[in-house]
């Protein structure tokens, strides 16, 4: 059989010489040290200081560098900063390297680090990356490479994400017409970074090819080659895969699992999600869901183990609390709601609505936004029925009902997830607990100003006690049906050695060949 | 003729802006995309102002007025995905587009037209019920699952076709028979029908009176009384085309301007969503001009006075 397959290979290596002079003057091998990445989506755009979305950035990890880098459990260490602390209570300071150059050989300076934040704070830009370094009131650059983050505020570095902006070569922007306050728009499509893959061509919606950067300050990435191929369709994708045009897809549906796992050129790879799904209880609307009684209830009626295994292929973990295991600021120690249709009635019956009597609720979900995210509202209207109470679905496109949650307009049940890729507790609460949060359908003075203790709070011992209080607070009042976290899958070829991570980025330094 | 043409023209130009209209406010009536653009995390202030920055707070006529000055000069704004002129974005995934539609044009009518013919010629035959079972088939089967099928079947089991992305030939087999299968039936059918009906009329059977040749009878007489219907619904059809190709683009990851509307849609990005409805409407005004002046070429007793 080995030899069978090595005549094969000939043949389709002479093959690929007949095919004519492009093929004849590649490298040899070089087919083979080549990566095709298959996201659903193409990257929108090559300048790396407007946009947020993950298949956007994923290409942008690996053309720019950042400051720091994340592993694969939240820690931040060292990349292109090789040390920061924080000096006085407003300000971070970081110390970079000296040897990082972008691919045209200009130095990587603090300027540049300076350039990158003022451009993505100028409102005339209108980037969406704002939020991230709206804590930053203004940067300081000692020296070249020394960089000062002033906040306005003392401020737990996890309350803005600075270490998420890319770094551009200030000079290379000013020369074509980019200045702070103007975008002539070359850096759409023509990027310079410093990272580990040199950008060599795009043509939209088709592919995006790069090249390893020999020179990387961080040693050349060990796969030559990483061309990023969009397929939307996923059921197209899990085809591509099978044939080999692909070598890594994201965004695996659940019923290709057994298929992929057991496929004879495939693998899969997962990661716990940073993502957590839920349904929010709109307490600030009138209706039986203001009463905590009927809250804890409910909880009680549904069955998530059942719901991870019939709609998600088993791929999710139940939460007890908005907190997966793997944050900072969970606490093990709070039950879970476990499935207890007896207890759930007996609760409605002491608040009021025997055998669900008078309970009417609308499950408002989006469709195609989260993974079976309509499937599991139909699921848990199907279980909370059981109660007696009537309870009906309506599904929306996301484009709709993101307008409605801005709005606080959902109500009295309405589905969402929570993507943290901070790994921290902060995050989360401050974003879907606190009384005047945009998401938050919920308002507990007590519970607001523990969230915010904790986010000053230095010492982790006395701020995981924090956490643990605001956690059991939350668990009481439970102002959401607590669901799961999802589990990320993501499919590649066995060729490939590279792990899925949780929080949905693609490095491709990290890959090897086999 | 040059006076039809002008009446066309004018009438054309009212259609576009239209259409312009339209569009445009189905898509502003329908809210903002800056709850869709900005990050969760985004706080209702950042919201707004970006909007502001945007310009999405101001009246509506005003953002219409704007929007109708700028684009009379070409300039359809930003795409607000990718902070690049809509224009440009959109008309460079013309070309892939076209290539798709056309080649699966022409595969229908080179399939189609022929096995018409033959199956009105030979009717109750088996090519005649075999025909009428792949036009029944090609009709009615949904393009999202014929592609996937055909993916399965020649890329996965066989390996003989790439099966996503553009490329070479090999890269257009697909999505062409995927694309072309609806418009194929049709066609066959069509031809059919419209062969059939030609074939017992009078003229013919003179013609066969007199001796013609049967091949130059088919081809000659035949064929060519029966082109006026088949010529309009090959027009007609590459709306159909356009509208299957949403599909067939998304399926086959086909970089065109189909895919392109579908994402621009999903993100509200409503210059992309404007440029592609509006480049279509003078697509479909061209090609309905161009069988017009058709049918004159075909039919010297069609005169436009």
């Amino acid at each position: 059989m080995p030899y069978g397959r090595r005549a094969l290979l000939s043949f389709a290596a002479l093959l690929a010489l007949s095919l004519g002079g492009s093929a004849a003057l590649a490298p040899a091998g070089a087919a083979d040290s080549t990566v095709t990445i298959s996201q659903g989506v193409d990257p929108v755009t090559m300048d790396p200081l407007k946009r947020t979305i993950t298949p956007t950035t994923n290409v942008h990890y690996n053309i720019f560098d950042t400051l720091v880098r994340q592993d694969r459990e939240g820690k931040l260490f060292p990349w292109v900063a090789t040390s920061w602390k924080r000096v006085t209570p407003t300000v971070w300071e970081f110390k970079l390297r000296h040897d990082v150059k972008f691919w045209n050989g200009d130095p990587l300076t603090s300027a540049d680090v300076k350039f990158s934040v003022e451009k993505i704070k100028d409102p005339a830009e209108g980037s969406e990356q704002g939020p991230r370094v709206a804590t930053v009131e203004r940067i300081e650059t000692p020296d070249s490479y020394t960089v000062r983050y002033i906040t306005a505020k003392p401020t737990a570095m996890i309350a803005g994400y600075p270490w998420q902006v890319f770094i551009v070569d200030s000079k290379y922007w000013k020369e074509h017409g980019d200045d702070v306050g103007h975008s002539s728009g070359y850096q759409a499509e023509h990027p310079m970074g410093s990272g580990p893959y040199i950008f060599k061509s795009w043509r939209k919606d088709e592919q995006l090819v790069t090249e390893a950067n020999a020179n990387y300050w961080h040693g050349r990435p060990s796969v030559d080659s990483v061309i990023w191929k969009p397929i939307p369709e996923a059921a197209a994708r899990v085809a591509a895969l099978r044939t080999g045009e692909t070598d890594l897809i994201t965004n695996v549906p659940a019923q290709y699992q057994l298929q992929l796992a057991g496929g004879r050129n495939t693998r899969l790879t997962s990661a716990r999600s940073i993502r957590v799904l839920f349904f929010a209880f709109n307490t600030l609307k009138p209706g039986p869901q203001q009463n905590k009684l009927v809250r804890q209830a409910l909880n009680y009626a549904i069955d998530v183990p059942a719901i991870i295994q019939t709609v998600l292929g088993g791929r999710a973990y139940a939460v007890n609390t908005p907190l997966p295991p793997n944050f900072v600021g969970y606490d093990p120690k709070i039950p879970f709601y476990h499935h207890d249709l007896a207890k759930a009635k007996e609760l409605l019956a002491k608040a009021g609505y025997p055998d669900g009597k008078g309970i009417d609720m609308l499950i408002n979900a989006p469709i195609g936004r989260y993974n079976k995210d309509k499937e599991i509202a139909e699921a848990i209207a199907g279980q909370l029925s059981q109660t007696g109470g009537h309870f009906t679905t309506k599904i929306q496109e996301w484009t709709t009902y993101v307008n409605f949650t801005s709005s606080r307009g959902l109500t009295p049940v309405y589905e969402l997830a929570w993507g943290n890729n901070s790994y921290d507790a902060d995050n989360t609460l401050t974003s879907l607990f606190t009384s005047d949060a945009r998401l938050s359908t919920y308002a507990n003075p007590a519970l607001d100003k523990l969230i915010v203790d904790a986010r000053y709070e230095t010492d982790p011992k006395k701020r995981q006690a924090v956490y643990d209080k605001s956690l059991e607070i939350i668990h009481d009042e439970a102002p959401w049906l607590f669901m799961f976290q999802y589990e990320d899958l993501y499919a590649t070829t066995k060729r490939l050695a590279w792990e899925a991570r949780g929080d949905e980025d693609i490095f491709c330094d990290e890959m090897k060949l086999k | 003729m040059t006076a039809f043409l002008v009446r066309r023209a004018i009438g054309a130009v009212w259609v576009v802006v239209g259409v312009a209209v339209a569009v445009f406010l189905i898509l502003h009536l329908t809210g903002d995309p800056a709850a869709v653009m900005m990050p969760p995390e985004a706080t209702t202030q950042q919201i707004a102002e970006f909007r502001h920055n945007q310009g999405f707070d101001r009246p509506l006529w005003v953002q219409f007025g704007s929007f109708a000055w700028a684009a009379l000069h070409g300039d359809f704004g930003n795409s607000l995905r990718h902070g690049e002129p809509a224009l440009g974005l959109a008309l460079e995934r013309v070309p892939a587009s076209v290539e798709l539609a056309f080649s699966a044009l022409a595969l229908s009518v080179v399939v189609a037209v022929p096995i018409g013919v033959l199956a009105a010629v030979r009717r109750n035959s088996l090519l005649d019920l075999a025909a009428r079972i792949f036009a029944l088939i090609g009709q009615s089967a949904p393009v999202y699952w014929m592609g996937i099928m055909l993916i399965l079947l020649f890329g996965v089991q066989l390996g003989w076709f790439p099966v996503s992305g553009i490329g070479g030939i090999k890269h257009l087999v697909l999505p062409t028979v995927t694309l072309g299968l609806f418009t194929m039936a049709q066609l066959m059918r069509l031809t059919r029908a419209s062969m059939l009906d030609v074939l017992k009329a009078d003229f013919l059977r003179t013609a066969r009176a007199k001796g013609v040749q049967p091949l130059r009878l088919l081809w000659h007489h035949a064929l060519r009384n029966a082109w006026l219907p088949i010529v309009t619904v090959i027009a007609t059809e590459l709306v159909t085309l356009f509208s299957q190709a949403i599909i067939t683009e998304t399926i086959y990851a086909w970089p065109g301007i189909a895919r392109l509307a579908v994402q621009a849609i999903v993100d509200r990005d409503y210059p992309i969503v404007e440029v592609v409805v509006i480049l279509a409407a003078l697509a479909f005004v061209a090609i309905n001009l161009l069988t017009d002046v058709f049918y004159a070429a075909l039919d010297p007793r069609i005169r436009y006075e």
